[in-house]
């Protein structure tokens, strides 16, 4: 998760959406600075390195995706790395020390998202990230701090003041704010407790506290440490493929699929004359029912586009979401053909989700797929070899190959890594040549 | 979702509205009103800047950030910040107390509002800086959008027990007003609107704990964030405060929803200020508070009539007929953030010391023994005609005598409330005593004057600076 995360971070980092966050961040800075991903021309103050390292992490709803619903690395993983930098220089973060925080930020996630089963659906109120991603970056942070338990109680009053944005934004530029916001209003969280900030220590308890996000809120107290049973032991997450809500991977799995079959007899030709109407059988989920989007940040949460882009390209890649791919006029064609259905089997829950395709011919045959478990799924998951494919090409369109090397040597032996703040050096773009002594494991 | 063209939407209505209006729309009442507000928001605020809350919230802005820092802090000459934080570090002095203005429906409107416009005139740059009219206006941008907003939820009349409405209608307000100080385009005022409501919502349980003042905080610098990220060319759903089925936008705060357009300022458009008017606060503590203290004075007068002076070991029970409202019913508060949430602690601190003040919720005054005891003897009844709801609710406080004998003191409208507000001179009485904390007397009274005449300023961040 963390690998990905950075790679997708990384990749992001050239988006529209990340520049302006990065403009308006420089406002601010001082000497306590953090990195910011892919740049070693600037740093910037933790809060607003967490901020814009999660804009970017979220820049092409490109990260990780967790069941029940949330995007839960991403609001963790700005906010523990640019704290981690923040520290006073005797001070030194292991490797084990940012795991740690992390999976504390991953796994209150989880735990939060099983007090209401409204969680376990794909939302329509208040878009997930922002109200557990918001606590589990304030968790994480907390953790990374070294709090007392006092204080960390506070960190989570604290951060649910902040939590809950509305899904309206989805679709939008703003979307990837909301993770980007979550990661530094936890950090803000933590370090206002830190200070002495107090807030209701009753905060997970009380329907009026975290409570006040969901309509049915039935909250436990957490297993003892003995033996502890992570929620990411049992539960995996996805790792997407491409660059789009993950209900569309679903769709462009059986597209392809179904690509494959048309071109069989024709000379890998698709003939688009032919095809009379594409039937896309998806569960319901209205923001990411678009039958023309406009921008990127639409296609990416179209059903439809995904389905006529499979179907054109036969896979689905950044590139797919490139503004000239967006506006090609076959692709436009095709979307005038496509409509949705949503059969009643067919659940809005990234666990029992399925989609089907059928291409209706002119001449009145068809030719159909399912896709049950895409490949990325936590039932299918990436390779390992996939995973770090991703991540090279998402990393080389700003880092240089060895600062890429050095990461996901970093990363997979995390661990053992003395002082982590190698990991940020690379992130800027600096290579372990440059600074041998950094990389030294224990 | 599509929608065909021609049709307005609430969300570009709003943004029309924020882009449109001029100085010619404001009326006499409304600049009246809201200068009121601006001088008792500055002094609370400055008084607010004593707090302990309010030295953890500028402690960690100024541990974090240095540069770029040209906006002033409340009472601190000194020291200045980056503007969302000097936003933020204001609108926590302003909350700090819970000493600031109360509207209908609930808000504390100008807390969300003021700080942000401050920070925000300090930021332009000095051949730009908008004159006092167009402050007053900006202002009144933040209100107004707040007010209509609530006016979509029937939920909104009640006292809250979900969301924090600063939070929420604050954080919009916030975002309009500088939007309006900024002059932003249309497009970037809808934009502006849409970004903050990612950044609203706080939940109610913090109401009582220290944590609470952050909800304006938050609120009038996250609304100012929002304004400058649209001002840069960040784009959100323009359909944000529209009810778009399936997928929540503005509506996700409220169980009941129905949005409606705002009409351009054409003809003479009628500010919601107008037509109702700001409670002051009399002393730092929720606003339900001052019913049961008024009605605690009263009966005390007759209790002082019937006994000679105030003895509380003649009295058997005290009776509070008060509105059904968790967060400020406390039999036992333990903090003054508890205390200024207490409906009990309120009535007896009236009872016992015949006034209600800054120095009531210090930790000795909210643990002394007599207090305690007499606050052994309240029970609280909740009459179904007592509704929670700043408009309609009441206080009623009943003294059990042992001798058997039984006085009552009941208020409807407490001196202060827009159905009897606060003269002049009880309003500059509040900002002097508050002011004074942290001002000399000579800056106290150049800031009373100049919010008197803010129309004829020709540099607005000139308030800011006076701070």
């Amino acid at each position: 998760m963390i690998l990905d995360t950075l790679g997708v971070g990384l990749l992001g980092t050239s988006t529209e959406v990340c520049q302006k966050v990065k403009q308006y961040s420089k406002i601010y800075s001082s000497d306590v600075s953090s990195t910011i991903w892919g740049h070693l021309d600037f740093r910037l103050p933790p809060l607003y390195a967490a901020f814009v390292n999660g804009v970017a992490v979220h820049s092409m709803d490109f990260d990780d995706t967790w069941h029940p619903a949330t995007h839960p690395s991403g609001a963790v993983l700005p906010a523990v790395i640019a704290l981690s930098e923040a520290f006073p220089q005797k001070k030194k973060i292991s490797g084990l020390d940012l795991l740690l925080a992390f999976s504390v930020g991953i796994e209150v996630q989880g735990r939060l998202l099983h007090f209401s089963s409204e969680a376990r659906n794909i939302p329509k109120r208040f878009h997930p990230p922002t109200v557990v991603g918001t606590m589990g970056s304030a968790a994480a942070c907390a953790k990374l701090l070294a709090l007392n338990q006092m204080e960390c109680k506070n960190t989570l009053a604290i951060a649910a003041s902040y939590a809950g944005a509305p899904l309206a934004n989805a679709a939008t530029q703003t979307k990837p704010l909301h993770i980007g916001n979550a990661a530094k209003h936890g950090l803000e969280a933590a370090c206002l407790a830190s200070q002495g900030l107090q807030g209701n220590n009753q905060i997970l308890d009380m329907e009026s506290g975290i409570g006040a996000f969901y309509t049915d809120y039935n909250p436990q107290t957490l297993p003892t440490l003995q033996s502890y049973p992570w929620l990411l032991d049992q539960q995996d997450v996805a790792i997407k493929r491409f660059p789009a809500h993950l209900g569309t991977h679903w769709v462009a799995d059986a597209a392809s699929s179904v690509r494959r079959k048309l071109v069989e007899n024709s000379d890998n030709l698709l003939l688009l004359d032919k095809i009379e109407k594409v039937i896309v059988k998806v569960p319901e989920v209205k923001y990411v029912n678009r039958p023309s989007p406009n921008s990127e940040h639409e296609a990416r949460h179209s059903f439809q586009f995904v389905a006529c882009s499979a179907l054109l390209d036969g896979s689905m890649s950044v590139q797919s979401f490139a503004s000239d791919s967006i506006q090609r006029p076959a692709l436009q064609e095709l979307l005038c053909k496509t409509q949705l259905q949503h059969p009643s089997d067919n659940k809005p829950s990234f666990e029992s989700l399925y989609c089907e395709v059928t291409v209706v011919l002119r001449d009145g045959g068809t030719i159909s797929d399912r896709c049950d478990t895409f490949y990325g799924h936590w039932r299918k998951p990436l390779t390992n070899e996939d995973l770090e494919k991703k991540f090279q090409s998402n990393a080389s369109e700003v880092l240089p190959a060895e600062a890429i090397e050095g990461i996901i040597e970093t990363v997979y032996n995390l661990e053992k890594v003395e002082d982590c703040s190698v990991l940020n050096m690379f992130l800027s773009g600096q290579s372990a040549r440059a600074r041998p002594e950094k990389l030294h494991l224990l | 979702v599509a929608r065909s063209a021609p049709e307005e939407t609430v969300t570009s209505s709003f943004a029309s509205f924020i882009y449109a209006v001029r100085p010619e729309h404001l009326s006499e009442i409304v600049c009246h009103r809201s200068k009121r507000m601006i001088l008792d928001s500055i002094g609370v605020g400055l008084v607010g800047s004593t707090t302990h809350v309010f030295d953890i919230a500028l402690k960690y802005c100024l541990e974090l950030y240095s540069s770029v820092a040209v906006s002033n802090v409340y009472g601190k000459p000194g020291v200045k910040l980056s503007p969302t934080l000097a936003a933020f570090t204001n609108g926590v002095a302003t909350h700090s107390m819970d000493f600031d203005d109360t509207w209908h429906p609930a808000t504390h409107p100008s807390g969300a509002v003021l700080p942000a416009l401050l920070a925000a005139s300090q930021m332009l740059p000095p051949n730009s800086k908008p004159n006092g009219l167009d402050f007053l206006l900006a202002f009144n941008v933040g209100l107004e959008v707040q007010g209509r907003l609530m006016h979509f939820s029937t939920e909104a009349h009640n006292i809250p027990k979900r969301f924090h409405p600063p939070s929420v209608v604050g954080t919009m307000g916030s975002a309009a007003a500088t939007a309006k100080l900024l002059s932003l385009s249309m497009a970037q005022c809808t934009h502006a609107l849409g970004i903050a409501a990612s950044l609203a919502g706080a939940p109610m349980a913090n109401a009582a704990t220290q944590a609470k003042p952050l909800h304006i905080g938050n609120a009038t610098r996250l609304g100012l964030e929002a304004a400058l990220l649209a001002a840069r060319g960040m784009e959100a759903n323009p359909f944000i405060l529209d009810d778009i089925s399936g997928c929540s936008g503005f509506s996700a705060f409220y169980s009941i929803y129905q949005p409606k357009p705002l009409s351009t300022p054409n003809e003479r458009h009628e500010f919601l200020l107008e037509k109702q008017d700001i409670a002051f606060k009399r002393f730092p503590a929720h606003l339900g508070m001052h019913w049961v203290v008024d009605a605690a004075l009263s009966v005390r007068n007759l209790f002082i009539n019937y006994a000679g002076s105030f003895s509380p070991s003649l009295i058997r029970t005290i009776v509070l007929k008060i509105p059904v409202s968790k967060y400020i019913n406390r039999p036992f508060p333990n903090s003054e953030h508890q205390a200024r949430h207490s409906f009990q602690f309120n009535a007896c601190t009236a009872l016992l010391d015949g006034e209600v003040g800054l120095s009531s919720f210090t930790e000795s005054s909210i643990h002394r023994q007599e207090l305690r005891e007499l606050l052994h003897k309240v029970v609280v009844e909740h009459p179904e005609d007592n509704v929670a709801n700043f408009d309609k609710m009441y206080g009623e406080v009943a003294l059990l005598l042992k001798s058997g004998d039984v006085l009552t003191g009941k208020c409807d409208t407490f001196y202060g409330h827009w159905r009897k507000p606060l003269s002049r001179e009880s309003l500059l009485k509040k900002f002097r005593s508050n002011a004074s904390h942290v001002l000399p007397e000579e800056k106290v009274e150049t800031i009373i004057t100049m919010v008197d005449n803010l129309e004829n300023l020709s540099d607005s961040s000139q308030l800011a600076c006076s701070l």
